[in-house]
């Protein structure tokens, strides 16, 4: 073995150092034949006869050179050498090819690299989570009430899994609490949840400073502790390593500051009605208070519970062991209904929504790739049809085939390699654009980078692009018949047949593949089209939002909060342009929440089975200025609160939620129902349907005046005349001048708003645009030179056609149909294929069908259009052109 | 062909070997012209195919060489066994010998039915 290792060093070693061997290698054969020459003289030769002697023992000295050399270095790798030389010059000869082709798989691997770099970071690397496997969120699933639609966790239940479930090493319970930062600089809102003390451990999160919470601290009067990132201890405290054990202001009470945990850490939340984790950034963490009054066994649904598993245990064994304690709930509750659990893959709670959009990109890209792979590739075929004699030659003189294909492949390899070293490069730029994308909504965006995983994958893409381009032409070459060459002159023979059907196979590929794409990238624009298109309910021009969020001991009292609101409301009404103003606790498009039951009095059935509607809180001027059109009554007014401040019991029904309680009824004001709070509420007004989200159906509403609740976190809506930045900084200004001390977040024009909902379908569909625009630009460029050649080559039989007295028209429509019959196969394939593809991305796909036609004959249409215009230039050139011209040409 | 028998590679490495090994460090002529002698003229080779044995062997370790001056006061590369040759020579011999003994002992058997 060592043998074995000691020779193959040796052997590399000689690859390089060949030139001074070779002399030494002279010098010794010299010396021997000398010795030789000397010895035959002693038998009594003359020197001549001699030396003639010598040589013949000897024998062949250069062949005993070339062996040697073959002893001496690896044949292989000095071949490769060599060839990567003459590889080396042949880019250097043709700049024009090296740098199209250069660029053009540049930009195809960065831009598939820079993908890939994204599925990786967001899809493909797990969770820097320890053992990210084992943990699961879990959310409650009740088939009579949402269908299999799951919802958050009752702290109740979390609690008896707990204890109940041996396959669970921890369950932990996260709420939504955003925490409001004072002292030392401008008030700050930021994200903040409330976490059971074993949080941290489940994921495995150590802290940087301080430590983690302790099981006391969840009890009420101990939880006045907090846990912060390291990025708003960066950004407000100046990385202060004193800061654990110090106080600091939170919602104007006091915490103490218990540790510092990685600005890399982020907790899944998956509290929402949604199934997936809403991608944000928690900074603030504090315990978890449940008291007594919150633990029901059936309602509030409303937390965030996480499970790791215990070594061994698998998701099933788990799920078993807690619908097992679901199953006692109902009954304790006098509930008739069924009660399991959905366990969902961290992962995929987080990355879940992401994913086929992703794959999708990548796919796409990829196609895009493969056309430039495909346009090289028979960019190379025409390049070696010209150098058609040089290989015959070198055949010749005895290359051997696999040596003719071994340098074709190189040449490509090194195009390919260089293109691809081109496009990690710009793969780093393009991550740099994509990630500081702020409105781009993709989890793990962060983590994107240009890891080992990444760059193996473009070495493996350039690799396989090499391959791709260079195997057909090196192929091609090591087949030429060197005696058919060099007997036919030049170019009569360069292209036989077999050689353009190949050349045409490839069309077709790049035909079907840019269709395929089109028809991609068409269905995503009608998608999003549709979905901006789609009846909402409300207005989004001129109207300018801001969340403000009341906290502090000043605003704990309702009334302070109640009068704050009516101060506001009014100085509005002083802004230019005033239209209309108004208050609501969540705007719409922002998703569906607050669910509560609705009923008629008298209702018997178990509450789960009584009509879910979304409640919202609003001021009188809310639906005025967000344009939501009253449909029979009034808006809401002062009048509406009893003497005391308090409601009188009024609420708003939106059209859907009125059918669920008085089907097909008309004149609806002035009917009772209870509403969220068990309370009995006077119907004012019916009001249109509005959009929690605009992929889905308007959810039926109810509207309380919003001193029934008095929020303490509410949007502002301001509807001007004027231009919406105006109104932003006025809004901002109202807010600032009633107290200065009231956090602003997110002001933004309700456009913003949806366009911020369809930022990740907009980005997919750009895209997918760009990748088809290039596609189609690039089939077309194909198409050119194909036919270009097509038309070069059977210059003399056109000449003869043309002789014989063939009309320009006819020739013209000869060359064009024989151009267009790959174009014709191509795209009927790649229709094919997008059909089937559009099946997969029928998530993507909002308000039209996979196979919508409308998109299918424009993409028909283009392409035609595209290969027509591709091969109408040469065609023209073919039917134009001189006669004698074209027979003498040889 | 003439009754020199030719020389394959393999044994042609085993009596560089040999070669040098008895008779102690020796340029490439002197290594061509003891084989050529102890075969008694039966064995003929090209001097010219010594050349890459001797590379094989050098880059093996089994060799080493070095420029010196002959004899006859010429320069010539001088050839010099080392110890990893020296075991490589005596594993080689007794496998050599072994296989020796087998093909003897086979072409010995009688022939006809048994």
């Amino acid at each position: 073995m060592i043998r074995f290792l000691r020779r193959g060093w040796n052997r590399l070693a000689g690859s390089i150092r060949g030139p001074r061997a070779d002399a030494d290698l002279a010098a010794e054969f010299d010396s021997h034949i000398e010795m030789l020459t000397e010895d035959n003289v002693r038998r009594g030769l003359c020197f001549e006869e001699a030396r003639r002697q010598a040589r013949l023992t000897f024998g062949n000295i250069e062949s005993g050179k070339e062996s040697y050399r073959d002893q001496r270095g690896w044949r292989a790798l000095e071949t490769v050498l060599q060839d990567l030389r003459h590889g080396v010059r042949g880019m250097r000869r043709n700049p024009g090819f090296t740098a199209v082709a250069m660029l053009s798989l540049g930009i195809g691997i960065g831009a598939c690299t820079a993908i890939f770099s994204v599925v990786n970071a967001v899809i493909l690397r797990p969770m820097a989570y320890d053992q990210p496997d084992r943990i699961f969120a879990v959310r409650e699933v009740i088939p009579q009430v949402a269908g299999n639609q799951s919802i958050p966790a009752n702290p109740l239940h979390a609690r008896e899994w707990r204890e109940h479930c041996p396959s669970l090493a921890e369950v932990g319970l996260m709420r939504w609490a955003g925490a409001l930062l004072t002292g030392g600089g401008e008030p700050e809102m930021v994200r903040g949840l409330q976490v059971t003390h074993n949080v941290f451990r489940l994921f495995g999160v150590r802290p940087i400073l301080g430590r983690t919470f302790l099981p006391e601290e969840e009890q009420e009067g101990r939880h006045r502790v907090v846990i912060l990132s390291e990025t708003v201890w960066r950004r407000r405290f100046n990385a202060d390593p004193a800061i654990v054990g110090k106080r600091i202001v939170l919602n104007d009470e006091n915490y103490d500051v218990a540790g510092i945990v990685p600005g890399s850490f982020q907790l899944p939340y998956a509290g929402d009605m949604e199934p997936t984790a809403p991608n944000v950034h928690f900074e603030a963490f504090r315990p978890l208070v449940v008291n007594k009054g919150q633990l029901r066994p059936m309602g509030n649904f409303n937390y965030s519970a996480v499970v790791r598993l215990k070594p061994g245990a698998t998701e099933r064994q788990a799920a078993a062991e807690m619908n097992t304690v679901q199953a006692r709930f109902p009954p304790q509750a006098g509930e008739k209904v069924d009660l399991k659990v959905a366990m969902i893959p961290i992962q995929e709670l987080v990355v879940g929504r992401s994913r086929l959009g992703l794959w999708m990109l990548l796919a796409a890209v990829g196609a895009v790739l493969l056309i430039v792979c495909v346009n090289l590739a028979n960019l190379v075929l025409s390049r070696i049809a010209s150098r058609e004699r040089e290989s015959a030659i070198r055949k010749a003189l005895g290359a051997s085939r696999a040596r003719l294909f071994g340098q074709s492949l190189i040449e490509s390899m090194l195009v390919a390699a260089s293109g691809g070293a081109l496009g990690i490069a710009g793969a780093g730029w393009i991550l740099n654009v994509l990630t500081g994308m702020a409105t781009l909504d993709i989890p793990r965006l962060a983590e994107v980078r240009l890891d080992p995983a990444v760059l193996a994958f473009s070495v493996l893409v350039t690799t396989l692009t090499g391959l791709l381009v260079g195997t057909l032409p090196a192929w091609r070459v090591s087949r030429h018949n060197p005696q058919e060459a060099l007997r036919a002159g030049s170019h009569t023979v360069a292209g036989a047949r077999g050689g353009l059907r190949v050349r045409e196979a490839l069309i077709g590929i790049e035909v079907g593949l840019s269709a395929a794409l089109l028809i991609l990238a068409g269905l995503l624009t009608l998608s999003l089209t549709r979905l901006l298109g789609v009846e909402k309910g409300f207005d989004t021009e001129q109207i300018v939002t801001a969340r403000i969020a009341l906290t502090g001991k000043l605003y704990a009292d309702a009334p302070n909060r109640d009068r704050f609101f009516g101060r506001l409301r009014a100085r509005l009404e002083t802004i230019p342009g005033f239209r209309a103003a108004g208050l609501v606790t969540h705007l719409p498009s922002r998703g569906a929440t607050w669910i509560d039951p609705i009923y008629l009095e008298g209702d018997t059935r178990p509450v789960l089975e009584r009509p879910l509607v979304n409640n919202r809180y609003a001021s009188p001027g809310y639906f005025a200025s967000m344009g939501i059109a009253i449909r029979q009554g009034r808006d809401f007014a002062e009048q509406d609160r009893q003497p005391a401040g308090v409601s009188k019991g009024v609420a708003i029904l939106s059209e859907k939620a009125a059918g669920l309680l008085w089907p097909g009824a008309r004149n609806l004001v002035g009917r009772r129902f209870v509403g969220e709070d068990d309370a009995p509420k006077t119907v004012v007004a019916i009001v249109a349907d509005v959009r929690a989200s605009l992929h889905e159906a308007a959810p039926p509403t109810v509207y309380y005046p919003y001193w029934q609740r008095t929020p303490s976190s509410v949007s502002v809506v301001l509807r001007t005349a004027g231009g919406p930045r105006p109104s932003a900084s006025a809004l901002r200004a109202a807010i600032r001048a009633e107290d200065a001390q009231v956090p602003v977040m997110e002001i933004q024009t309700m456009d913003e708003v949806i366009g911020e909902s369809v930022a990740q379908r907009r980005f997919q569909l750009t895209l997918v645009l760009v990748f088809a625009g290039a596609a189609v630009v690039v089939a077309g460029i194909g198409i050119y030179g194909v036919v270009s050649y097509a038309v070069a080559r059977r210059r003399n039989e056109l000449g003869v056609r043309m002789a014989l007295g063939a009309q320009p028209g006819k020739l013209l429509r000869l060359v064009i149909r024989q151009a267009m019959t790959p174009v014709a196969i191509g795209l009927a394939g790649g229709v094919c294929g997008a059909l089937l593809l559009a099946r997969v991305i029928r998530g993507l796909l909002f308000g039209i069908q996979p196979l919508d036609p409308l998109t299918i004959v424009a993409v028909v249409g283009i392409v035609l259009a595209v290969g027509a215009l591709s091969c109408v230039f040469p065609a023209r050139r073919a039917a134009t052109m001189n006669v004698i011209d074209a027979l003498r040409f040889e | 062909m003439s009754t020199k028998a030719d020389v394959w590679q393999g044994t042609l490495a085993l009596m560089v070997l040999k070669t040098l090994h008895s008779m102690g460090p020796q340029h490439g002529y002197g290594i061509a012209r003891r084989i050529e002698s102890t075969s008694e003229k039966l064995l003929s080779i090209n001097h010219g195919t010594l050349y890459p044995v001797l590379l094989k062997l050098e880059q093996e370790g089994a060799i080493v060489s070095e420029w010196g001056l002959s004899d006859n006061n010429r320069r010539a590369k001088f050839y010099r066994i080392t110890k990893s040759g020296q075991k490589q020579l005596a594993k080689e011999v007794s496998q050599w010998t072994q296989a020796n003994e087998i093909v003897a002992r086979f072409l010995a058997l009688k022939g006809g039915k048994a």
